[in-house]
């Protein structure tokens, strides 16, 4: 049972896609407990994952697949949870700001933390300030990230922090920012809460938000 | 030496002779809504039409002052030739893909008579009415993509560096070294067409990629595309590729053209004896954000490090202000 259970998680560290699946279904079959699997199996790969990243050990193709490798085993988990556990822990709004298509940072930041048991709602690329605003409105999600690769994209970000003051939400939403041309002084010179410098930081900073 | 444009920056691209100030170039796009203004030209008509590219990259040096003249102001044009469906975007947005037509990663069908595809023939277009306007007193820069690039137009970016993950080498290799033949005809092209010096960009960006990645699969097809252009070639990657430099000297490229991140100095101790090295004014912070001192403190930090020749570190927003760029020109002239 140890040895699964570590084979799981190295299995997704390596990214070794194509064998995780037979390794949760044992997992499963053999009765180990699946929020331990989850925590302590997949998301706790992700989080060696991401350290080595950070360390720049490993690159964003190896991330990518690391990512793919937990997701196919989330996959298999997820609907044997009973109805309680499928609770997420908060809810987080994800885009790529208007006029940038770039979004492999957002994707992996998405991935990240839906492995870490969040609630993601990815509003893909190029989402204008108003389509943001209105979902922030509609769902109250606890956390919004938003991502821009472009510096001509930057300003963006703010305009999106403008609109929720304008609308009165500002203050019911967290904002945290990523992306290369941007960094922890822009973020505060803009009203944002937080700035990731990657997808690891990102997860990171979402869970000191919810009090994790 | 005369101390024209043209000499300073052949000169150094070689690490040679120095005049009495360093060359200020820009391997990549500096327009911004002050330059369209100022050339009376405007995107997206300035990607698409051999006139307007020129103009526009002639106000680089006519208003600006910068020594070189660079007319390809997107990344797409290669891309739109190989069948990619390209939004060439307007005066506030630079042009995007909108398809990967090659996503199943199948064999790319590379059109006969390419160059003849309007995308690239406005390119060799705009480089010859350059050089009949200005050839032998200013730099006249043309601009190629290298196959990881275009292979991120064919396949989309996630995808193509997924396959990598998944240890995909040989898929992977198989569309680069489809590809290298575009780029090597680009280029050659626009030698003829009137270009002194081509730049190929080619994003194996640091922090996205790692050192061994290029080392892998891409070095070997760098080494095999440099031996079959004859002219200067400056090598464009984004990121800190402080840990891939040596990499990049052995592909046989003439100069490196580097972002803020790569430190100056760290760059001329371990390769400026290989290579010359071009750049590296930031441009979030410096060039967009920053003021006219801001940009003088990076140039004079870059020209004490020996960087060969000075300019943005890429692509600047298109709202970036004038009068930083012009700050780059200024900072220069005060000499070595």
């Amino acid at each position: 049972m140890e040895k699964l259970f570590e084979d799981i998680k190295s299995t997704v560290i390596a990214g070794k896609h194509l064998e995780i699946e037979a390794l949760v279904e044992t997992a499963v079959q053999q009765k180990m407990d699946l929020d331990d699997l989850i925590n302590n199996a997949l998301i706790a790969a992700m989080d060696v994952v991401g350290d080595r990243f950070s360390k720049s050990e490993i690159f964003v193709p190896e991330m990518l697949v690391s990512a793919v490798t937990m997701k196919k085993g989330l996959d298999i988990i997820k609907p044997l949870l009973k109805e309680n556990h499928q609770q997420a822990r908060a809810k987080v709004i994800l885009c790529t700001v208007k006029g940038d298509l770039h979004d492999i940072g957002k994707n992996l930041v998405a991935m990240m933390l839906e492995g870490a048991g969040f609630e993601i709602i990815d509003l893909g690329v190029d989402a204008t300030v108003e389509k943001v605003a209105d979902k922030v409105a509609e769902i109250s999600p606890q956390i919004l990230g938003l991502s821009a690769l472009l510096t001509t994209t930057m300003p963006e970000m703010q305009n999106v922090i403008k609109v929720l003051q304008t609308r009165g939400i500002r203050e019911k939403v967290k904002v945290m920012i990523g992306g290369a041309p941007v960094d922890a002084e822009f973020a505060e010179k803009i009203g944002a809460d937080a700035y990731g410098k990657d997808a690891a930081e990102a997860v990171n900073i979402v869970r000191r938000f919810i009090g994790l | 030496m005369k101390n024209s444009s043209y000499n300073l920056v052949m000169s150094a691209m070689f690490n040679g002779r120095k005049g009495q100030r360093p060359p200020v170039g820009n391997p990549t796009s500096i327009v911004c809504h002050g330059l369209m203004d100022a050339a009376g030209v405007s995107f997206p008509e300035a990607h698409l039409d051999a006139n307007a590219m020129a103009e526009l990259a002639l106000a680089g040096h006519e208003v600006l002052g910068f020594d070189t003249v660079m007319p390809e102001f997107s990344v797409q044009q290669e891309g739109a030739a190989l069948g990619c469906e390209v939004d060439w975007g307007s005066r506030d947005r630079m042009p995007d893909n909108k398809n990967f037509p090659y996503e199943d990663f199948s064999d790319i069908v590379v059109p006969n008579h390419i160059l003849e595809k309007p995308s690239m023939k406005v390119v060799l277009e705009a480089l010859s009415i350059l050089r009949r306007h200005v050839g032998g007193e200013v730099a006249v820069v043309g601009k190629v993509m290298g196959p990881w690039t275009l292979s991120y137009h064919m396949a989309g970016t996630q995808n193509f560096l997924l396959q990598i993950g998944m240890g995909e080498s040989q898929k992977v290799i198989k569309m680069l070294r489809q590809l290298m033949p575009v780029t090597i005809a680009f280029a050659r092209a626009q030698f003829q067409a009137g270009a002194d010096i081509v730049v190929m960009a080619d994003h194996v960006t640091g922090n996205l990629v790692g050192p061994y990645h290029y080392k892998e699969l891409l070095l070997p097809i760098h080494q095999e595309i440099t031996a079959q252009i004859e002219g200067p070639l400056i090598l464009h990657v984004c990121g800190d590729c402080t840990d891939r430099l040596d990499y990049f000297a052995q592909s046989g490229v003439d100069a490196y053209h580097m972002e803020w991140q790569v430190d100056a100095k760290t760059a001329v101790a371990k390769v400026g004896h290989l290579m010359s090295l071009v750049g590296n004014v930031n441009n979030p912070q410096v060039l967009y954000q920053g003021t006219p001192e801001d940009v003088h403190q990076q140039v004079r930090y870059a020209v004490e490090a020996g960087i060969n020749i000075i300019g943005p570190e890429c692509a600047i927003p298109l709202s970036t202000p004038m009068e930083n760029l012009r700050a780059i020109v200024e900072a220069a002239r005060e000499g070595y």
